[in-house]
């Protein structure tokens, strides 16, 4: 025998009834952008100056769709009758999108932090040979990389931010107790009148300017400025009659400054600078570039400038 | 009353009757789709169409529009082992019975193509002979699914025509008329203990469920869409059917929603007239309230029969079949015993 | 010729052309659907001569159900695509046979009407009703009784007996259902005890 309509009938009408009046959840895409999680693997990034040409994340890849192409570089020792020293030179990094199954491990297996995940998930090509993003684009992508979601309440920080701060703190100990043999040694140094020679610079702000103008990113600028630093360094260093060694600015062992520098790191919340530049995303909006591009450029230059209001309240002491 | 498509002329009459009746018919399947596309988005959590539209007008309107020129552009295929003549006019003989209904049913005060002395005969009459061009597709597309679907559409048609058509009858007798414009002016006049006055779907709510369900079944919507099972058999009598053909028959299926439902007002929710008891102006005022409630109530009556497509789960065929002969006939039966029972009863 | 009898005759020679393809056609489905449009052509003639009921009747029965059964009982058997042999070794007699049942139709027709004019007034329903309602009240009872009492008899035919074979739904699964039902509730019953010494070890 049939069993007789029960209730269930009205209650299942009744569910769709619910439904059809509360708003869809529908996300109309390419007018309105998904607001995906930043852990999104839409697209596989290349922050070129970490690379080591190690090769690992193109063994590891299941599906061998990453390719490095390297030479040897040989660097000149940086003292005289030091030993030179050689170096790989990454020549061709390139990911093929059309392999690629999103699958994360070269991401995790990378040792310096050189491969990262982007939410950018908008690169279909006509050909498919135009899904192989070489060096440039990879690096390009770097921009659009969203900052590390911040940690669950009760979460243990991550092991190289506690190296990180316990370092910090050392540094201030450190710098304190070099500033008092500082001046002590001043005080020794007026009294033998001689004046201690400044200590080079590890961080050469005007390679650094000049690349930010050229269009350059920030931390492309801020590698090639300690470079143009540490080559100054080694040609001051080959001088006679200068004082100051290069390891000095290694961990603020000796000179006032670096302490400053150090407790400046220490305590970063002294002044709280803006995270997100507006200017910047609404121009880059305005551009035509897409939201979360703009979003993490906006971000970039807050930072830039957080930096520059550092350096120059560093500048003042 | 005449109708007001009634002219001097016999054939500019004619004309203009048809061409009326064959853009009300088009119109109305486009509208009741999309409204059914969207309702039935918004039920499953979505939105529904979104992009085409007429001009500055989005959310989908066009999109039956641009349904129709893609069948349009579509290549007819007409498979090499089918019975070409009856596969080719197989959609044509499912259609024109829908249109056919169309001619009877009243919208508002001299708003109707013809008013019959027996348009509820004619209209069931016409409904029950769509089936044949559902057997002639299935046969003629020489396959097995299409045979299947067509084999238990009309199983389906035989056991829901009953229940259908007694649930008119009980209409009819209660009305003591089987025209339909009549059937809407005497059902304005009853009044429920000389008080309350009602429509023929208060004391007939019974007929008026039955009615429905089986209108339902006929045109093979879902929850009872068994002879179009896409995961049984594939399409039905559509699996082997393209383009124009096959949008004739997409087109049956809505235009039998819009028709149907329209029947159901008529019978049962009181025609053209906005509340029991109404009374409408005459004219051409009256003409005009008149067919916006008739065509507003059709409208959300088709809006319940996407509600239950929405809703319920396909039923099975055995369950499809059990559920005509053991449950909807015997209750439309007994109703009708009821029914001229109180009707002799009282006075 | 006026209007009317254009019409009238067109039907006629549309059912009586449909009605020779019913005979001739090689395939049983096409001759099925020839019978629609005799049978079509036929409703159109009663109602050209006022008989409006009986036309929609006509179609609501003949067309609706009757070719409909014809069809539905012709593709559940067989009814193969494409034409094939009719071995008919009647034909000779059928054709005989249909013949003659034309003429004798055709003389008593002749002779008994002879060329009296047709009155094409409509029909009303309400007269109809009254007709077959009130003068003719008990003939039609008799006629509905009977019917009932053969759709009774039709009705016990198809009925299966008790342990006569299950019907495909509600035999054996139920059944089965109803077997695995019993032992359950039989373990159910002795659960109690097993669950106690599964606490008590779970206790300390």
């Amino acid at each position: 025998m049939p069993t007789a309509p029960k209730i269930g009938l009205l209650k299942g009408l009744g569910l769709t009834l619910k439904t059809a009046l509360t708003p869809a959840t529908t996300q109309q895409y390419p007018h309105v952008k998904p607001d995906l999680p930043p852990r999104t693997r839409g697209v596989i990034a290349l922050m070129e100056e970490n690379c080591t040409v190690c090769f690992q994340c193109a063994r590891e890849c299941p599906d061998w769709c990453i390719y490095i192409d390297s030479h040897k570089l040989t660097v000149p020792p940086k003292e005289p009758g030091g030993r030179s020293r050689t170096r790989n030179q990454l020549d061709r990094f390139a990911i093929d999108f059309a392999l690629c199954m999103y699958c994360g491990i070269c991401v995790e297996v990378c040792p310096f932090d050189a491969l990262f995940w982007s939410p950018e998930f908008e690169y279909s090509e006509h050909r498919i040979a135009d899904l192989t993003h070489e060096m440039d684009q990879l690096r390009e992508w770097m921009d659009t990389v969203p900052p590390p979601p911040p940690l669950e309440v009760g979460a243990a920080m991550p092991k190289e931010v506690q190296d990180g701060q316990r370092a910090a703190a050392k540094a201030v100990e450190e710098a304190a107790e070099a500033a008092r043999a500082a001046a002590e040694a001043a005080a020794q140094a007026e009294a033998a009148a001689q004046p201690a020679a400044e200590p080079a610079p590890d961080f050469d702000q005007e390679t650094y300017d000049r690349l930010l103008a050229e269009g350059k990113s920030e931390r492309v600028a801020k590698a090639k400025a300690k470079k143009a630093a540490a080559k100054q360094r080694s040609a001051a260093g080959g001088q006679p009659g200068g004082s100051a060694s290069p390891q000095a600015d290694d961990g603020g062992s000796g000179s006032p400054q670096a302490g400053a520098q150090a407790a400046a790191a220490a305590e970063p919340a002294a002044e709280p600078a803006p995270e997100f530049d507006q200017e910047t995303y609404d121009r880059l909006l305005a551009e035509g570039k897409s939201e979360r591009v703009a979003a993490a450029k906006a971000k970039a230059a807050a930072a830039k400038r957080r930096r520059q209001a550092s350096e120059g309240s560093e500048g003042d002491q | 009353m005449e109708s007001i498509l009634t002219f001097d002329s016999l054939l500019f009459t004619v004309v203009v009757k048809v061409l009326v009746i064959v853009a009300f018919f088009l119109v109305a399947a486009l509208v009741v789709g999309y409204l059914e596309h969207k309702v039935m988005g918004h039920m499953q959590d979505r939105t529904g169409p979104m992009e085409a539209g007429l001009g500055p007008v989005k959310h989908g309107v066009g999109q039956l529009v641009a349904d129709g020129a893609k069948f349009i552009q579509k290549e007819d295929i007409i498979p090499r082992s089918a019975d070409r003549w009856v596969f080719a006019i197989a959609p044509g003989v499912a259609l024109v019975p829908t249109l056919m209904i169309l001619v009877v049913i009243p919208f508002g005060p001299g708003v109707w193509a013809e008013n019959l002395d027996l348009g509820l005969f004619f209209a069931l009459a016409a409904s029950g002979v769509t089936v044949i061009g559902v057997l002639m597709a299935g046969w003629a597309s020489a396959n097995k699914f299409s045979l299947m679907g067509a084999i238990r559409d009309a199983a389906q048609l035989i056991a829901y025509e009953l229940p259908l058509v007694l649930a008119g009858a009980a209409v009819a007798l209660q009305a003591g008329t089987l025209s339909l414009v009549e059937i809407v002016e005497r059902q304005n006049e009853l009044v429920l203990f000389d008080t309350i006055p009602v429509w023929y779907g208060v004391p007939q709510v019974i007929g008026f469920g039955l009615f429905f369900v089986a209108a339902m079944a006929e045109l093979n919507r879902p929850p009872f869409d068994m002879p179009i099972a896409d995961s049984e058999i594939i399409a039905g009598h559509m699996t082997e059917y393209t383009g124009l053909r096959y949008a004739f028959f997409m087109l049956s299926e809505y235009a039998g929603m819009v028709v149907l439902s329209a029947l159901a007002v008529v019978l049962f929710l009181g025609g053209w007239y906005p509340w029991p008891g109404a009374d409408l102006p005459d004219g051409a005022w009256g003409a005009v309230i008149g067919t916006v409630t008739t065509i507003a109530k059709t409208v959300i009556l088709a809006m319940v029969m996407t509600w239950a497509r929405a809703t319920f789960p396909r039923l099975r065929e055995d369950q499809l079949q059990r559920m005509a002969w053991t449950i909807l006939i015997p209750l439309a039966l007994a109703q009708i015993v009821v029914i001229a029972i109180v009707i002799v009863v009282l006075p | 010729m006026s209007v009317p009898d254009l019409f009238m005759l067109g039907a006629l020679v549309l059912g009586g052309a449909a009605a020779l393809l019913v005979v001739t056609a090689r395939n049983v489905v096409h001759a099925a659907l020839y019978l629609v449009v005799a049978l079509v052509a036929v409703a159109a003639a009663f109602l050209w001569m006022g008989a409006e009921f009986l036309a929609w009747a006509q179609v609501l029965v003949y067309v609706g159900a009757v070719v409909v059964l014809i069809l539905f009982g012709l593709m559940l058997t067989r009814a193969p695509i494409g034409p094939m042999a009719q071995h008919n070794e009647n034909r000779k007699f059928a054709v005989a046979v249909s013949v003659g049942l034309f003429a004798l139709l055709m003389t008593l027709i002749v002779t008994t009407v002879g060329d009296a004019t047709l009155d094409v007034t409509p029909v009303r329903v309400a007269d109809l009703g009254e007709v077959l309602y009130v003068q003719w009240a008990f003939p039609f009872m008799v006629l509905g009784f009977l019917l009932t009492v053969a759709l009774i008899g039709a009705l016990v035919l198809a009925r299966r007996e008790e342990g006569e074979g299950p019907l495909p739904d509600e035999g054996p699964d139920d059944a089965r259902d109803e077997r695995e039902r019993a032992p359950a509730s039989s373990d159910v019953t002795s659960a109690p005890g097993s669950g106690d010494a599964g606490q008590q070890i779970g206790a300390p």
